[in-house]
């Protein structure tokens, strides 16, 4: 459990290079609970490598990455596994869920790793696509779902352990303006409801809408950080 | 064209794994058929090229130098090769033939009686004699001793024999004849030394496919000689037979091994290509976009997969060869050198055509799935979600009980139902060989330890013969001793003689037993055993050569003498020349004979070696031999059976494997998904495992029964081969808690077969997967 204004991630003299190629270079910040923090910047300028480095998705090169009080460097892959379990729940801009499971099973899934009884798992899961608007689609396979309602499943599914910070990576980026806009909402819904909130995202209205700080980022390096007033 | 082998090459490269593991599969696949094929080959004709190949004689014959003279029979020949329609093809002869006695020199040359034919050289118009160590005899004094081309006989060479009222004799060569036409040959001066009375005269006649060929021939061939000029002649039909009935008692095994490896190749080539090919669609659809027309992209696509299929082919073809030879020689022991053991060049070609023709076969059906699918479905293949399969099974699964890495693992199967059945007919026939090679180590055990006699006769005491040590014992006194030695339990006496049947042609053994001979571990199939006058028990194959059953009279005669007996049971034995009879049978025949060895077996925990030594201590003139425990021929099959197994147990294994690589290629991005939400490295290693473990599991529930029939078959046409009727605790090896324990064979199987490729998906960048899609 986090309580507001504790710090939740916290990032020191980040460093990622892949070979000759700086992805992050020095980045310190920190994010507080309850925050919706959006990362912006051009294509290629780390942004998605930040992301990636906060879930614990890779190592980085030099400094360290702190979430939720543990220090993500110093951990096995397998407590890292546990980690993003219980501390993280992640969006992708391409949804990322499993064809072969209907919307409930891809929700429950994540649940059930942690060893919850299937039958309850699938009632968290059922509240949660309620919650989202989509119960009736949930014995429905994510082949036959519009992009709008993958996405949704897949917050839910992010949402399912009750993460202490939800990452989300360009999460209407592959979606309609009409579609992107329901994402918003959503998103907005969940940060009022005091969800700790990263967006990576070139869309500004996105991070204007969603977003009470925006970081900037260019060629791997912080070069601005601005408060946002939230538009409803 | 130069554009589809860019293409292809460029193809194999960027897949190393599955082009390694195809390459390797076919591998192991090409070395399992090469050395099918191979024994294959030996189990049915090798015989015909040996004897083609040392120009083999169709007829040796025996005639008597008393009755017919040299210059006689080569004139017989002459009249009979003028005619305008020779009968005879090549004759070799005339060979002095003489019989000698030789002491015991302590080495692989057992004392006792020796025929010696005296030939100039190893050559000739008929029976070219396989010379394939030392020299041949070049002056008196010197002896080629008749052996299979074994290293462990080189000891002979260079020994000294000592015959029995003759010279002493060098060994200075050994050699084989496919005709047996000797047990040794010196030089023609050397055997006149020796008092031949027999002439060898060998004859390859032009007509020889029959007996009727063969009698005919030889009745055109001695019907200007003395009627009593020809003692006796043997026929090529015999030896081959008697040849072939070692060979085809392999024969049944050895095909249904070959069966077996060809279709777990055929199963594993198959998977890994539609595997690839699905793997490859997204290619396919660039290539299309680029230009290629669909039969450029199938070309393309089939040199994909036969590059490294056919390098596999190539190196499983070299491999296999350098395989089979020992294997052979193994299997074939004492009889390979003679008969002449190779693998065929037909068995080369065929699997150099052969396994590749499989893999472009094999390749075609999703190549032409791949032909009709546009460009742009092509390309899609994989980035689009595809509907899911197995739905059924994931959702029953998904509320399940059970831990959700495993309920993920059972249900991944059913994702692609093609696959998963040609893995699963990979694992069942694995499953099938583990079953059906124990079953064959448990048959040839319980065969060998009959054969053996293994816990009924712990030595056999051999009575000295007129050229060693005679005892000072009469029968009696030999009887009392043994019986006095501290730990005896039973002892028979044996008397072995050449007999004759009246009325049959040819002599065949009888062994006399007196005593405890029905504690000597005969099995009968049928009847009963001896337990008085006039009575015989006799092999299986014995009763199947002459047409006789249990019940049936016989007439034994020795010598002037005869006597009637009854067939009074059907012994489990390979021998078609041996009858076992009641000791006062031979009393009404001779009432001299006495017995030529004695059969002990002492009380559990006795040192045999003690014994023994303790009966040569009591009486010199007994030769005490430790009975052998093992059968060769046992040992044999139960080798190669084990080879096998372990080839095909492999070659099952990487089915697995290879479904398992395939099966994470495809998944990436499921997999990275997983472990992005939590899933541990332990997590996925237990999901893909379970996912071949399900299979593995039902695999060892069919195979199993597989394996249990193909034995049945298998054993039952191995003892027809020799001549024997099947006894049940030959067939019946197996109790129902055994077969059980043997059905997780396949979880087994499929766990090791998973585990490699499973610990690399656990270990597999969720960031570098995620970015691929």
């Amino acid at each position: 459990m986090t309580t507001e204004g504790e710090v939740v991630v916290r990032l020191e003299r980040l460093r990622k290079h892949y070979g000759e190629t700086v992805a992050l270079d020095d980045v310190s910040l920190e994010i507080r609970a309850g925050e919706a923090v959006a990362v912006m910047g051009p294509s290629g300028c780390g942004k998605s490598t930040l992301l990636n480095m906060i879930a614990g998705l890779d190592r980085p090169t030099s400094g360290s990455v702190t979430v939720h009080g543990e220090e993500l460097s110093t951990l096995s892959e397998t407590r890292l596994a546990l980690f993003r379990r219980h501390r993280i729940g992640m969006v992708f801009q391409f949804f990322n869920l499993i064809d072969d499971l209907s919307a409930l099973d891809n929700v429950a899934l994540a649940a059930q790793l942690t060893g919850t009884s299937a039958a309850h798992a699938r009632r968290r899961a059922l509240d949660l696509l309620d919650e989202l608007g989509i119960a009736d689609r949930a014995d429905l396979y994510p082949a036959v779902l519009s992009g709008g309602e993958r996405q949704r499943v897949a917050v839910a599914r992010a949402l399912m352990n009750r993460p202490a910070v939800l990452l989300a990576d360009e999460p209407t980026g592959a979606l309609d303006s009409h579609t992107g806009e329901q994402v918003m909402d959503l998103l907005l819904d969940l940060h009022q409801l005091g969800q700790t909130l990263l967006l990576v995202t070139h869309d500004e209205r996105l991070a204007q809408r969603c977003a009470s700080r925006v970081i900037a980022i260019e060629d791997g390096r912080v070069t601005g950080e601005r408060a946002m007033e939230q538009s409803a | 064209m130069r554009a589809v082998w860019r293409v292809a090459v460029a193809a194999a490269r960027r897949r190393r794994l599955q082009s390694t593991v195809l390459a390797v599969v076919v591998m192991c696949s090409t070395v399992a058929i090469v050395v099918a094929l191979g024994l294959l080959e030996a189990a049915s004709a090798p015989f015909d090229r040996t004897f083609a190949e040392q120009r083999g004689a169709h007829v040796v014959a025996a005639f008597d130098r008393a009755v017919v003279s040299d210059d006689r029979l080569v004139q017989t020949v002459e009249k009979q090769t003028s005619e305008d329609e020779p009968a005879v093809e090549a004759v070799a002869g005339p060979f002095g033939q003489a019989v000698i006695t030789v002491a015991d020199i302590g080495q692989a040359l057992p004392p006792g009686p020796l025929t010696v034919v005296g030939r100039a050289d190893p050559g000739g118009p008929v029976d070219r004699v396989d010379l394939w160590a030392g020299r041949w005899a070049g002056k008196p004094g010197e002896i080629v001793v008749s052996r299979p081309a074994e290293p462990f006989f080189r000891e002979l060479l260079g020994a000294t024999v000592q015959a029995e009222g003759g010279p002493r004799l060098t060994i200075v060569g050994l050699a084989s004849s496919v005709s047996r036409t000797a047990e040794a040959w010196v030089t023609p001066d050397q055997v006149q030394a020796m008092s031949p009375k027999i002439t060898q005269m060998l004859y390859r006649f032009t007509e020889a496919d029959t007996d009727d060929d063969l009698q005919k021939a030889m009745t055109g061939m001695t019907s200007g000689l003395p009627g009593s000029a020809l003692l006796d002649w043997q026929s090529y039909l015999v030896v081959k037979q008697d040849v072939a009935r070692t060979a085809s008692a392999y024969l049944p095994f050895l095909t249904g091994f070959g069966i077996l490896g060809l279709l777990v190749a055929v199963l594993i080539v198959g998977n890994v290509v539609s595997g690839a090919v699905v793997a490859g669609q997204r290619h396919i659809g660039m290539l299309k976009s680029l230009g290629f027309t669909p039969n450029q992209v199938v070309a393309a696509y089939l040199t994909m997969v036969l590059l490294p299929g056919f390098a596999g082919c190539l190196v499983g073809t070299v491999l296999g060869g350098l395989a089979a030879q020992p294997l052979l020689r193994l299997v074939f022991q004492g009889v390979g050198s003679t008969i002449g053991l190779g693998v065929g060049v037909w068995a080369y070609a065929v699997t150099l055509l052969g396994v590749p023709a499989v893999v472009v076969l094999a390749a075609l059906i999703p190549a032409s799935r791949a032909h009709r699918l546009s460009a742009a479905q092509a390309i899609s293949a994989g980035s689009a979600p595809r509907p899911g399969r197995g739905r059924r099974v994931q959702r029953l699964l998904s509320g399940a009980r059970l831990p959700r890495s495993v309920s993920l693992g059972l249900g991944l199967p059913f994702a692609r139902p093609g696959r998963s059945a040609l893995t699963l007919a990979a694992v069942i026939i694995g499953v099938a060989t583990v079953a059906l090679a124990s079953g064959l180590f448990r048959t040839m055990t319980a065969y060998g330890d009959t054969a053996q006699r293994v816990g009924h006769v712990h030595t056999v005491i051999h009575v000295g013969r007129p050229d060693q040590t005679e005892p000072k014992l009469d029968d009696a006194g030999i009887e009392a001793l043994l019986r006095s030695q501290p730990g005896v339990r039973y002892v028979t006496a044996d008397a072995w003689i050449d007999i004759h049947l009246a009325g049959r042609p040819g002599r065949i053994m009888a062994q006399f037993l007196r005593g405890d001979a029905e504690t000597r571990g005969d099995v009968l199939v049928a009847g009963r055993y001896l337990s008085g006058p006039g009575e015989v028990v006799a092999p299986s194959a014995f009763l199947r050569r002459f047409g006789l059953e249990v019940g049936d009279r016989l007439t034994l005669a020795l010598g002037e003498a005869h006597t009637s007996a009854t067939i009074v049971g059907e012994a489990m034995d390979t021998s078609n020349n041996l009858i076992m009879v009641s000791w006062p049978t031979l009393t009404a025949l001779d009432p001299d004979k006495r017995p030529t060895q004695y059969e002990v077996r002492l009380a559990q925990g006795m040192d045999v070696e003690k014994f023994n030594a303790a009966v040569k201590t009591a009486e010199p003139g007994l030769y005490p031999a430790t009975k052998s425990q093992i059968d060769e021929s046992g040992v044999a099959i139960t080798t190669s059976t084990s080879i096998f197994t372990l080839l095909l147990g492999m070659v099952a294994m990487l089915g697995v494997f290879n479904t398992v690589v395939l099966s994470t290629h495809e998944r990436r991005r499921d997999l990275a998904v997983l472990k992005s939400i939590g899933m541990t490295p332990r997590q996925v290693t237990v999901m893909m495992v379970t996912s071949m473990a399900a299979l593995g599991a039902f695999g060892g529930l069919l195979g199993v029964p597989m394996g249990v029939a193909a034995h049945r078959v298998i054993v039952l046409a191995m003892l027809d081969a020799v001549g024997l009727t099947a006894p049940a605790f030959l067939l019946d090896v197996w109790q129902v808690a055994e077969l059980i324990v043997l059905m997780p064979a396949g979880v087994a199987m499929a766990t090791l077969g998973a585990f490699v490729p499973a610990r690399s998906a656990a270990r597999m960048t969720i960031v570098d997967a995620l970015h691929t899609e």
